[in-house]
């Protein structure tokens, strides 16, 4: 086993091959930086980066749409020894003014001392409502040098990413890890009891760089272990589905992640012409994760696909979390789904197997932790339960972050005896962790426990319902009973009734509760992040406050052009 | 690739906004009337996926490339269809 390294290690190291990552931007413009290249380019920006009068530890935010710029000053910045925190670009914000909040709520928490970003882009930023005012500067900028000789030395104990979580329910919070963490998470993920990659591997990827899964997954990890790879710019592969499928085709690409929505949208973009020009028989690892996995969207996407020679044995689900790195756990056994009983599950928070006339909800295997890893589910008293038992996922080990930036309140809720509560709540069956959905979104009526990501795949996975958006949640009241309220995105059609009663009969049907209210609204209505997750505290919030529905429609269309990623 | 419109399109000044309109009505789940102030989510029920879907077309049928930033200020049909004209005009590409 190697030592670990820091990433500006790893990118040397990788640099004395004849390998490398291959860009292709919005535009369809291709990019070659080859690692050789790419480490000379590094030393430089990182020595311009020293001649600013940044320090080790100074936080560096990255505000760029351009892939090849991302890449080259992330690690202009690791090999300076300072910190990059990765913003969400304005076009995946959205609009003008979503982004602004956002980078400027994330440019405060980070108390960046300078920002990369581009001309275009630094009119943007609102930089004024900042306590100290980061200094701007572009890749152009900084390509001049003075080039360092060699990475500054740093203690693998530093902080090597600070990683804002994209935060589902509440402000962005910066995620430290340090580069003993980074390398642990990536040496998992590739090693034997992950990947099992080599540098004969090659990936292809369209996933944000700004995320954990674009960032660790398909950028640190090739480096790392020194394998080609492909970056899309998110935009190219939203424009154009078949882009993505087309890079794998044409690199002989083995492994690739996705979230689930982008195995959907190729089937419905990528026409079957195009998939006559396709050869998907490389792909050994179509990983999926960072939302619910439908069970549905991938048997469906590898039947469409087949005919290219794709092989449903690729398919590995996957489950973690930024504040871990990345991964926790890898489905290295394929799609394995658990169809358990719905009664129970809500009922004594037991998943068991479902008899083929009860109803019963499907629920996806991630598979098991990594070496020097360890994985519990716990009770409301953190004491350990048994197998098919629903409970807190805690983990521990050596991906675990160091804390919250400047957050010590929820770094003590988070870390409690060298154990990450991860807030989702799932349950073991053989060894395989079943992820069920998050805590604090939990539905709870007459003593029954419900998961909004059962209840929204049901709504959502009814072909005879056709939704563009949709959000269940549990609004507690003091003085009435509780409500449990769906909101439905769908585009008007004048049969909201229709609608409305669909939705009621659908989940009375799978989970035998009755919903309180549905309400129907146009697309845009619900609060999500930057990556295209549901908001639910946010919506539950606006929904009491009555301006769920009364934004303006200016508002309303503040909806990020980047859906579902993270 | 343009099939001929045997449908009533609505009423439109310039050529840019004609075709684009052909391209939404081609786009969308569902039968529209767009009309030059008629915004794209709001009002023609496009969501965030189907706005960038568009672009990608826009951009297949009047050879141009839309700039990242042009996509946080499109709201309207008759915003799309300027900035098509002026990236047409500007790229020099047949017309």
């Amino acid at each position: 086993m190697s030592h670990p390294r820091t990433v500006a290690e790893a990118l040397r190291d990788a640099s004395v091959t004849d390998r490398g990552i291959t860009v292709r931007e919005h535009d369809g413009r291709a990019v070659e930086l080859p690692y050789r290249a790419l480490y000379d380019t590094a030393l430089t920006i990182g020595g311009a980066l020293a001649a600013h009068g940044l320090h080790e530890g100074d936080r560096v935010a990255l505000v760029l749409q351009e892939v090849n710029e991302f890449v080259r000053a992330f690690f202009g910045i690791a090999c300076a020894g300072l910190v990059p925190v990765p913003l969400c670009p304005p076009a995946q914000a959205g609009d003008v003014a979503t982004f602004a909040r956002q980078s400027q709520h994330i440019l405060q928490a980070a108390q960046a001392a300078a920002i990369i970003t581009s001309s275009d882009v630094a009119p943007l930023l609102a930089l004024d409502g900042l306590s100290t005012p980061p200094r701007v500067l572009t890749v152009n900028d900084l390509l001049a040098g003075p080039a360092l000789s060699a990475p500054a030395a740093t203690s693998l104990d530093a902080i090597g990413l600070l990683q804002f979580t994209s935060g589902s329910t509440a402000a962005p919070k910066g995620v430290m890890l340090s580069y003993r963490n980074i390398d642990a998470n990536v040496t998992a993920i590739s090693g034997p009891h992950g990947l099992n990659t080599t540098p004969e591997d090659s990936a292809v990827s369209w996933l944000p760089l700004y995320h954990d899964m674009g960032l660790i997954g398909m950028l640190l990890c090739p480096v790392y272990v020194k394998s080609n790879a492909v970056l899309l710019s998110p935009t190219l592969f939203l424009k154009r589905p078949s882009a993505w499928l087309d890079a794998i085709s044409k690199h002989r690409a083995t492994v690739s992640f996705a979230p689930n929505f982008a195995y959907d949208l190729c089937l419905r973009r990528v026409k079957p012409s195009q998939i006559a020009s396709l050869d998907l028989s490389s792909w050994r690892i179509a990983g999926c994760g960072a939302e619910p996995i439908r069970p549905d969207t991938l048997l469906a996407f590898a039947e469409h696909f087949a005919p290219a020679g794709f092989k449903a044995s690729a398919f590995l689900p996957s489950y973690g979390l930024a504040e871990h790195v990345l991964a926790v756990t890898l489905g290295r056994d394929g799609l394995v789904v658990d169809r358990v009983d719905s009664e129970r599950l809500v009922r004594e928070s037991q998943a068991v197997p479902a008899d083929d006339d009860t109803p019963s909800v499907r629920i996806v295997g991630c598979g098991r932790p990594f070496p020097g890893h360890e994985l519990k589910i716990v009770d409301d008293n953190l004491k350990e339960v048994p197998e098919r038992h629903v409970g807190s996922i805690i983990v521990r080990g050596p991906s675990v972050m160091r804390g919250y930036f400047q957050e010590a309140t929820a770094s003590r809720r988070a870390l409690r005896d060298g154990w990450l509560h991860t807030g989702d709540v799932g349950y073991l069956a053989d060894g395989q962790l079943y992820v069920c959905g998050r805590t604090k979104d939990m539905i709870i009526r007459q003593g029954r426990k419900y998961h909004p990501p059962d209840l929204e795949s049901a709504i959502t996975d009814a072909r005879a319902i056709a939704v563009s958006g949709v959000v269940v949640i549990g609004i507690n009241h003091v003085e009435q009973p509780d409500e449990i309220v769906a909101v439905i995105e769908a585009r008007a059609s004048g049969r909201t009734a229709e609608l409305e009663d669909d939705v009621r009969r659908r989940i009375r049907e799978t989970s035998g509760l009755e919903l309180d209210r549905v309400i129907v609204a146009p697309p845009g209505t619900i609060p999500r992040t930057t990556s295209g997750k549901v908001r639910r505290a946010e919506t539950r919030l606006r929904l009491q406050a009555g301006t769920l529905l009364s934004a303006p429609a200016e508002e309303r269309s503040r909806q990020p052009i980047l859906a579902g990623t993270d | 690739m343009e099939a001929p419109d045997s449908e009533t399109v609505a009423p439109s000044d310039t050529r840019f906004e004609r075709e684009t309109i052909h391209i939404l009505k081609r786009l969308s789940r569902r039968p529209i009337t767009p009309l030059s102030d008629s915004e794209l989510m709001a009002d023609l029920g496009f969501d965030s996926l189907q706005i960038l879907e568009l672009v990608g077309e826009l951009e297949d049928h009047f050879n141009i490339a839309v700039p990242l930033n042009d996509l946080t200020h499109i709201r309207t049909v008759g915003q799309i269809a300027a900035a098509v004209q002026r990236l047409t005009e500007s790229s020099g590409a047949p017309s």
